[in-house]
């Protein structure tokens, strides 16, 4: 995996996550929407924000911890700027979805569940998202792109880029 | 109450009780793993699967709670097939590698499948094969081996309260450990190690060196701190290979500590001393006891012989009650004097006086399960669970399960701070006037402030409201329990304090209210049963007092001879040295020059003995000026008996032979009686035992969870038909003592009693000596195993300074008084008040006593060694 300078430099205040847990009344049970807040912000959620977590909500850093590694959806590494979830369930299979992956490990020279070495992609298979008639399909950052062919999806990697690129840096994004 | 049948067998048990304590109660044991009646049950195992006969399914035994009419089969067939094939799926990805694996023989999942399991699996599966994780020097996780019963997690949450480990993961991937892979960072206390059904978890230190069917095991009691923890110490060949205990054991219900659990290295160290050592032209050279003991005799006599009062005696706390017996007999009767003095003179005398004198009596009248059912604890100048770690537990169990409210009265957060309702910043040397101003605002029935009031707390750096939360939470409270512990007894106002909150817990009737009470921590294994047994000047066996003729005769009386009285004890000892009188001095492993400053003028002092002889198990400075040292049991070695924080009174029990030539201090001295022609009636230890519980019957052994004692063989020693607590103090005749007490003036207190003001200059704290978790006294520092844990003598200093000063652990700072200058590495700590630093006492090479003033003061009243705070200044080293 693709080694992140940027998580150094983060530099995520006490007073930062202090302020997230407040908003859910520092309350134990509110957690997991917790670090799904601090996931939003950051990307995902980084091991010194856990102990300061655990010290507002009262729970014990042992708990945290293994709240945090239960849940498939919390990260604890970097992620890229796009998460790109390819759908590899049946549908999307049997229409090339394997083909769509293969592209882009060999564009992006990442494996699966890898980051790009500048941190603007993660490639992330997933089991059907649900939208089989669009099958071979991938959602990026929360939309959906269907009826994909490895060109396609080279174009797609490309548009990103230069969207990223044109695009002023944002707060919610991690990486640049 | 609900009935239902267990095997057919009719039972009657109260609603809410769970099947698996039916079926005990109708005398039915049903199989566990993740249970343990400490703790509340997780049902995660499920191999206390049992059937009901009615609903033709199985239910967990140890979750499940019974209902009227209920018909539980606890060994049905269908009950075993379940558990087989329970078993089968726990056993899906263990390893097997039971012949290499340290639980192997005493491993309870091997037991079950040897009771229930079959001999193939209808499931293929891989076993796990992950790398051990090998991070902590003191524990070995092998998450292969693991069956998730979370017996560990619980334990560490819900016991010790400590949190260290957790679940991580999930399903089939599920391990235990420490948080995001680190190495673990705990108390180590051990408990996880103990509880884990499986070779899961394992100890380091002994690993891969012993099998369990080859030990021999010893029921004893830990001597390290007034716990009085009991454990198991197993030996092969007459070496300890490890110590651990059994689950519900003793007052510790099955908890030991760090230093009960893995230390005891020291003891079969080395450096012990294997032979009486004699001082030949300036050399110490062994030498054997029949050569040693005539010739320490006639010195002795011919001393003697000059008069009374020629030769002073010096006791460790560690000595059991037997020891302790023949140690002030020996000295008033054989020897004529009554100089003598034991280590609680270091501290805890100063709350043993005036209880003594309030109460008459040591004895607390509240244990741990007073302190669990309390509605209020406040703790003073204590760090419970670093000095006596089971009290902690109790604290920490009251507040979790019993919502207690907790105040904790100290200058820095200590292990319990983040269970008290309130933490009250307090400066040393200030308890006794916070206690008085306490007491008066309790009796003035106000529940404000006066603004002159407010001020004065300001000035000794407690928050006024959170003094008011504290007086208001004693006038509604029922329950109040006053922990007192080593910061509290050492402090330089520590006798007027003592005095100062007698009072006001008479004046509350806190000692008439059943519940109620004080509870005291004293520092040393037998601080308790060594002043009970007179190791002091002040008192006799039964804490009668010398300077009373009346009650001196009593022993006279008994023993036929003239007792001494005048005497003194460490202070008029040291006078005594000083000024001629005394000759020689005997001491029994207490070693002056380790814990008083200015070791030069003392040594100075010694020097004009013509005499010093000392008991110890190690060589120590004083003992570098010993003309004759010899060598001592260590507690793994002797019988006797302890008397703990709770008033238990807890055999030792011999667990391998002593080491090299040592004798026991109670031998010794028979053997030295005789010599000198003036022996004591007694022909062993065991002898002295039944004098001492014939002469006070309500010192009979006594302990919690055990209805006998077993020897080494198992036989049964003794018996305890007693159906009172024989642990606490009779209220009535302590009431009736109280009566009078509160009669007379309270006790005048200099105000306030402390060395300096504090001052709050830039990089000026106050320095304090606290106790260490990992270690107790000086000699653990011999102990491999606990050196391992914690090696190095840290000054802890408040975080937000060392931030500020952009010090990491471990940089090196001076530390310096007008008196010397030191160098020590930090520790930055949170919850620390802002104008104090500690450092671990037991690192005595640190040289910290070189910054205390170079003469030796004690308080006027209880001759304790006062000025153990200090004003340094902490700076930075370029």
């Amino acid at each position: 995996m693709a080694h992140n300078d940027n998580a150094a430099t983060l530099n995520i205040t006490d007073e930062e996550i202090d302020h997230i847990c407040e908003e859910f009344g520092n309350r134990e049970g509110a957690v997991v929407q917790i670090l799904q807040t601090i996931q939003d912000k950051y990307g995902y959620v980084p091991a010194e924000v856990l102990e300061r977590v655990g010290e507002d909500l009262g729970i014990p850093h042992s708990k945290m911890f293994g709240v945090l590694t239960f849940y498939s959806q919390f990260y604890r590494e970097p992620r890229g700027k796009f998460i790109l979830k390819v759908c590899v369930g049946t549908a999307c299979h049997v229409r090339g979805a394997g083909l769509l992956v293969d592209k882009i490990k060999e564009n992006l020279h990442i494996e699966e569940g890898e980051n790009t070495e500048d941190m603007m992609f993660t490639l992330e298979p997933v089991s059907c998202l649900g939208s089989c008639a669009l099958a071979p399909m991938a959602m990026v950052n929360g939309n959906t792109y269907g009826k994909l062919s490895g060109d396609k999806m080279v174009s797609l990697l490309k548009e990103f880029r230069e969207e990223s690129a044109g695009a002023p840096e944002t707060e919610a994004s991690p990486a640049s | 109450m609900v009935k239902l049948t267990v095997n057919g067998k009719e039972v009657d048990v109260p609603a809410g009780t769970t099947i698996l304590h039916a079926a005990s109660a109708a005398g039915f044991s049903i199989p566990t793993f993740c249970y343990n009646p400490r703790m509340d049950p997780a049902g995660s195992c499920r191999i206390c699967a049992v059937e009901l006969e009615d609903s033709k399914r199985t239910v967990m035994g140890c979750i499940t709670q019974v209902t009227e009419g209920m018909k539980v089969l606890t060994e049905s067939s269908k009950v075993h097939e379940a558990r087989k094939t329970n078993l089968e799926l726990l056993l899906l990805h263990h390893p097997l590698d039971c012949p290499v694996c340290d639980c192997g023989g005493e491993c309870p999942l091997q037991n079950m499948s040897f009771s229930y399991g079959g001999t193939d699996s209808r499931f293929e599966s891989h076993r796990n094969d992950e790398p051990e994780d090998m991070k902590s020097e003191v524990l070995v996780f092998n998450s292969n081996r693991c069956i998730l019963c979370g017996k560990c997690v619980r334990i560490c949450d819900e016991i010790q309260d400590v949190h260290a480990i957790g679940f991580i993961n999930r399903g089939f991937d599920t391990i235990i450990g420490p948080p995001l892979g680190k190495k673990l960072d705990c108390e180590f206390c051990g408990d996880c190690l103990e509880v884990c059904p499986t070779g899961a978890i394992t100890d380091r230190f002994v690993r891969y060196q012993f099998r369990p069917w080859q030990m021999e095991k010893t029921e004893t009691t830990c001597t390290s701190c007034s716990s009085g923890c009991r454990m198991v110490v197993d030996t092969e060949n007459e070496s300890i290979v490890r110590i651990s205990s059994r689950e519900g054991l003793g007052p510790n219900e099955g908890s030991i500590c760090v230093v009960g659990r893995f230390g005891f290295n020291g003891v079969q160290s080395k450096s012990r001393l294997e032979a009486p050592h004699v001082k030949k032209a300036q050399r110490l050279v062994p030498s054997t006891w029949d050569e040693v003991l005539p010739e320490l005799s006639t010195k002795l006599s011919a001393i003697i012989s000059r008069g009374e009062g020629r030769v002073a005696g010096l006791a460790s706390s560690r000595l059991p009650l037997e020891d302790a017996f023949l140690f002030q007999r020996f000295m008033r009767q054989v020897l004529k004097t009554n100089f003598l003095d034991s280590e609680a003179r270091q501290g805890f005398m100063n709350m043993a006086l005036p209880l003594v004198s309030a109460t008459g009596s040591l004895r607390p009248m509240v244990d741990h399960e007073d302190i669990v059912k309390a509605d209020l604890i406040v703790v003073l100048g204590a760090d419970p669970a670093v000095e006596s770690n089971i009290t902690g537990l109790a604290i920490k169990k009251a507040v979790r399960k019993n919502r207690a409210a907790l105040y904790l009265v100290h200058g820095r957060d200590v292990s319990i701070s983040s269970r008290a309702r309130e933490v009250i910043r307090l400066a040393p040397g200030y308890e006794a006037v916070f206690l008085r101003t306490l007491r008066e605002t309790l009796s003035s029935g106000t529940n404000d402030l006066s603004s002159e009031v407010r001020v004065r707390l300001d000035g000794w750096g407690v928050n006024p409201d959170a003094f008011l939360r504290l007086v208001s939470d004693v006038k509604s409270s029922k329950r109040t329990i006053f922990v007192t512990g080593r910061r509290f007894h050492r402090s330089d106002a520590a006798f007027e304090a003592s005095h100062e909150l007698i009072r006001l817990m008479g004046e509350r009737g806190l000692f008439a209210s059943e519940g109620s009470g004080l509870f005291v921590l004293p520092e040393s294994g037998n601080d308790l049963g060594v002043l009970m047994m007179g190791a002091s000047f002040e008192w006799l066996p039964g804490l009668l007092e010398t300077k009373n003729s009346e009650q001196r005769s009593v022993w006279e009386n008994h023993w036929n001879t003239k007792l001494p009285s005048g005497g003194g004890g460490l202070r008029e000892i040291l006078g005594g040295i000083e000024s001629g009188e005394i000759r020689a001095l005997i001491s029994f492993g207490v070693d002056p020059l380790r814990f008083l400053p200015d070791s030069a003028g003392v040594r100075k002092i010694l020097s004009k003995l013509e005499l010093i002889v000392v008991a110890d198990l190690f060589q120590g400075p004083l003992a570098d000026m010993a003309h004759y040292v010899l060598p001592a049991a260590s507690s793994f070695e002797r019988t006797g008996h302890m008397v703990s924080a709770e008033g238990f009174v807890q055999p030792l029990a011999p667990a391998m032979a002593p080491w090299g030539n040592a004798l026991s201090e109670g031998n010794m001295i028979l053997r030295l009686a005789a010599q000198m022609g003036c022996p004591l009636p007694f022909d062993s230890i065991e002898a002295v035992s039944a004098e001492i519980f014939r002469i006070f019957p309500d010192l009979r052994p006594s302990t919690r969870n055990a209805s006998y004692f077993q020897g080494k063989t198992g036989e049964i020693l003794l018996s305890i038909p007693r159906s009172q607590p024989p642990h606490k103090a009779e209220r009535e005749s302590v009431n009736s003592r109280m009566t009078d007490f509160l009669k007379q003036t309270p006790h005048p207190i200099a105000a306030p009693v402390v060395g300096d003001e504090v001052t709050k200059g830039e990089n000026t704290f106050v320095m304090t000596l606290s106790k260490s978790i990992n270690h107790a006294g000086t000699q653990t520092l011999l102990d491999s195993n606990l050196m391992t844990i914690e090696g190095e003598g840290f000054l802890r200093v408040p975080r937000q300074w060392a931030r500020k000063m952009k010090l990491k652990k471990g940089a090196c700072v001076s530390v310096s008084t007008s008196h010397g200058r030191i160098s020590l590495p930090i520790d930055p700590v949170s919850g620390m008040a802002e104008g104090e630093v500690h450092f671990p006492f037991h690192f005595a090479d640190a040289r910290f006593m070189e910054l205390f003033p170079g003469k030796v003061s004690f308080n006027a009243h209880s001759g304790a060694q006062s000025g153990q705070t200090i004003d340094v200044k902490v700076e930075p080293i370029a």
